[in-house]
């Protein structure tokens, strides 16, 4: 066991206009990690996310990055959000939206360009390093922000159902191209989403939460290792005999919650 | 709870008042120094209910409004008259298009001496001016509103048959009506505006008129009067616009 | 209607040309056979001959003087202008970005936009006088009101995700305001700085005029008194002019700067 782990969540509650969005969840992530969380509408799986990077407090208990507890967004700690087309400048091209998080981070004008160059290679926007976020499709635009948040450099990456609005093609090789980037770099990652197969597919652990638990029960129901091989593959791993038992396991689960 | 609505609805006031507030000690140190070119506002208030008694407020005020509503009137009518049927017709919209980015730009304080010359002074002159200055953005935001009517009612429109008329009435002008709201409101500021300009530059009628007699006439306090109550009136009718057009949108359960 | 009918053609101009033109063969059939009194509506040729004389382009019978009149009226119009865009996005953006400040001040501001610039003259006049630099203040000061009201909802109106985003990015306050308040407040101040050119032109006109300040403002009311209708009319269209380009120029740099919207 590692004496600090990388990320802890301990004990996490937050209470939004009155009601309490999440009640008191803890667990534990390792570096390199690919941890997804799900759950149905309401459990606070977004909150939860976006309290761990610092854009909302937790009315209780503490989120701690590498030992030091986090109350602020921070350079370190990439967002990708869902509605994409809204986080992206749409005065800037692709480029220069890349390259606003170099700016913010203080990165000299002469080293942008490579860095910025690298980055869109590696989610294959290179080609349309010159154009408006308005010209791009949605699966190009998630891409630019994906994109974005890799050029911070970041040790942790938050996705909040950044594939949602996208169409099941688009999101199938977005999902690989996630899955590579993520090996590559060794990233940590936090992965909402609400499709269960999505979330088997990509993580290493998938947190399932649940709404509405009642009081004095946490929202943090089932924690489920993927012992799946890496690299997956959309055909032959959802063919794979462990991920439909998974698979079988967390609807089971889900629907339990909907009674 | 009450404390925080009671402070919400004093703090717009707050800033205006330290305004005032310095003016009034700004204006009475100039005074006292033999300027006479300003007046503190406790003096113009004094003067405002003065002409407020003698019916000289209501008069000019009745009198700029009168003109301004009825100059609305006159450039609406024509305006959305105008912007329906080059709304509807494309080659109409098209063959307009020149001669309506020809005539669009005078500015309608141009036309203040040719008001002159035909109607000499009077309401006749404001009149035209207010009709000519209102008749433009009407005219383009009618017709953009009826260009923007959503195609489907309007196919529907041939499918049934309608008559040009029935068309006219029963689908498109209420289509727009919300659009049309939002043209009207931006009428009656423009309206307001120009009646006052036309006043001050050369009507001798109005409220526009009033405040320059009164600063011609070195008085200041008077004058100042004029400009607040200027100020009040356009303000006032702008609200009562903005309510209107809400409570229109929302009958027709449109957000324009 | 024939809805597929989508790029103006060549063929479209020259029909929209030739309603222009049938409605100025209308004004010279009106003014030439006298259906309208020549005192109010001079005939085409007379207000053309009266514009090239005032041009200085008909030779040696012109006196030149519209031409001076042209530029004393536009460089007021210019100069106030700019001056009004300058300080109206300055303040609007000092206003805008801290939402506190907006509090307090935005009722204010909601007072005073309905508010006929013109209406300042006299009380620049009692403080000023009458001259030039009287006109140009308040043509600076009327215009500043749509640029600085435009600013200010500019930067109120940031996309709440982009503010996140500043956060994420650990921004700092300059840098946000630079980078993402003002190219987001950018559509709403030309929008406002557009408005403001309409509002300079009017309030130098209208300065000129009880001011009696050398411009086309005060050369068409002494037309008009002095029932030179050619005249006043050379001057009308001279000003339309000036408040077609203006615009059109505007309009120009408009779509350059937002070339970003254009899918």
């Amino acid at each position: 066991m590692q004496a600090t782990p990388f990320l802890r969540f301990d004990g996490v509650a937050i209470r939004l206009g009155g009601r309490e969005i999440l009640s008191p969840t803890s667990f534990d992530v390792a570096r390199g990690e690919f941890v997804c969380i799900v759950g149905p509408s309401g459990c606070g799986k977004t909150t939860l996310l976006r309290a761990a990077s610092g854009l909302v407090t937790a009315s209780a208990g503490e989120v701690r990055r590498n030992g030091v507890k986090m109350t602020e967004p921070s350079r370190e700690v990439a967002f990708v959000f869902q509605d994409y087309g809204r986080a992206l400048l749409p005065w800037r091209t692709v480029e220069g939206n890349v390259s606003l998080a170099l700016e913010a981070a203080g990165v000299p004008a002469a080293e942008r360009a490579p860095r910025i160059a690298d980055v869109l290679g590696k989610v294959g926007l290179a080609k349309h390093a010159q154009k408006f976020p308005v010209q791009l499709s949605g699966g190009m635009q998630q891409r630019a922000q994906i994109a974005r948040c890799l050029a911070q450099k970041p040790e942790l990456m938050m996705m909040d159902e950044p594939f949602g609005a996208l169409d099941a093609l688009t999101r199938q090789s977005l999902q690989d191209e996630l899955a590579r980037l993520v090996r590559d770099d060794g990233l940590t990652v936090l992965f909402v989403t609400h499709d269960l197969e999505e979330a088997i597919y990509l993580g290493d652990r998938v947190i399932a939460l649940q709404a509405n638990p009642g009081p004095g029960r946490p929202s943090l129901a089932r924690m489920i290792d993927v012992k799946i091989p890496r690299p997956r593959d959309q055909l032959t791993t959802k063919e794979h005999p462990d991920y439909l038992q998974l698979r079988r396991e967390l609807f089971a689960f889900i629907e339990q919650g909907h009674d | 709870m009450t404390e925080g609505r009671l402070f919400r609805w004093l703090r717009p006031w707050v800033f205006p008042a330290l305004l005032v507030g310095a003016f009034e000690w700004y204006a009475r140190r100039a005074a006292a120094l033999g300027s006479d070119a300003l007046a503190p506002p406790s003096a113009a208030a004094k003067a405002f209910v003065g002409a407020a008694l003698d019916g000289s407020l209501w008069q000019a005020t009745g009198f700029t409004l009168g003109t301004a509503a009825l100059g609305l009137l006159i450039g609406a009518m024509l305006g959305i008259a105008l912007g329906l049927v080059l709304g509807l017709s494309r080659r109409a919209a098209q063959l307009g298009s020149v001669s309506i980015e020809v005539l669009r730009p005078v500015p309608s304080v141009a036309l203040i001496p040719l008001a002159m010359l035909a109607f000499g002074f009077g309401v006749r002159m404001e009149l035209a001016i207010v009709a000519f200055a209102t008749f433009w953005p009407l005219l383009v935001l009618v017709q953009s509103a009826v260009q923007q009517i959503e195609p489907r009612l309007l196919e529907v429109s041939r499918v049934l048959g309608l008559s040009a008329r029935e068309r006219a009435f029963k689908i498109v002008l209420p289509a727009i009506v919300p659009r049309l709201f939002v043209a009207l409101r931006l009428g009656v500021a423009v309206a307001l505006v120009v009646a006052v300009t036309v006043e001050i530059a050369a009507n001798p009628n109005g409220m526009g008129y009033a405040m320059m007699i009164a600063q011609q006439s070195f008085d200041p306090a008077l004058m100042l009067a004029w400009l607040g109550w200027i100020g009040v009136v356009g303000f006032a009718v702008n609200a009562g616009m903005v309510l209107l057009q809400r409570t229109v949108a929302r009958r027709m359960g449109v957000m324009p | 209607m024939n809805s597929n009918d989508r790029a103006p053609s060549g063929l479209h101009w020259l029909g929209s040309f030739a309603v222009l033109c049938a409605l100025v063969a209308l004004w010279w059939i009106a003014s030439n056979a006298g259906w309208v009194s020549r005192v109010f509506l001079p005939t085409p040729q007379a207000t053309f001959a009266s514009l090239l004389e005032g041009l200085n382009l008909s030779g040696d019978s012109g006196n030149g003087e519209l031409l001076a009149f042209t530029q004393a009226t536009v460089g007021r119009m210019v100069e106030g202008w700019l001056l009004a865009s300058l300080f109206g996005v300055v303040l609007g953006a000092a206003i805008g970005v801290s939402p506190a400040v907006r509090a307090w001040i935005q009722p204010t501001l909601e007072f005073i936009r309905p508010l006929p610039a013109s209406a300042l003259l006299p009380l620049a006049i009692s403080i000023f006088g009458l001259n030039p630099g009287m006109v140009l203040f308040v043509v600076a000061f009327g215009a500043m009101w749509p640029v600085l009201l435009a600013t200010v909802h500019g930067f109120a109106a940031v996309e709440p995700r982009l503010a996140e985003v500043a956060r994420c990015l650990q921004m700092s306050r300059a840098a946000y305001i630079w980078k993402m308040g003002l190219p987001n407040a950018m559509p709403d101040i030309l929008a406002g700085m557009r408005l403001a050119l309409t509002i300079a032109l009017i309030v130098a006109v209208v300065g000129e005029m009880i001011a009696s300040q050398s411009g086309l403002g005060q050369a068409i009311l002494l037309a008009a008194r002095a029932f030179r209708a050619s005249d006043l009319f050379a001057g009308i269209v001279l000003l339309g002019l000036i408040g077609f380009v203006s615009n059109a120029l505007l309009a120009f740099a408009e779509k350059r700067l937002l070339r970003w919207q254009q899918p």
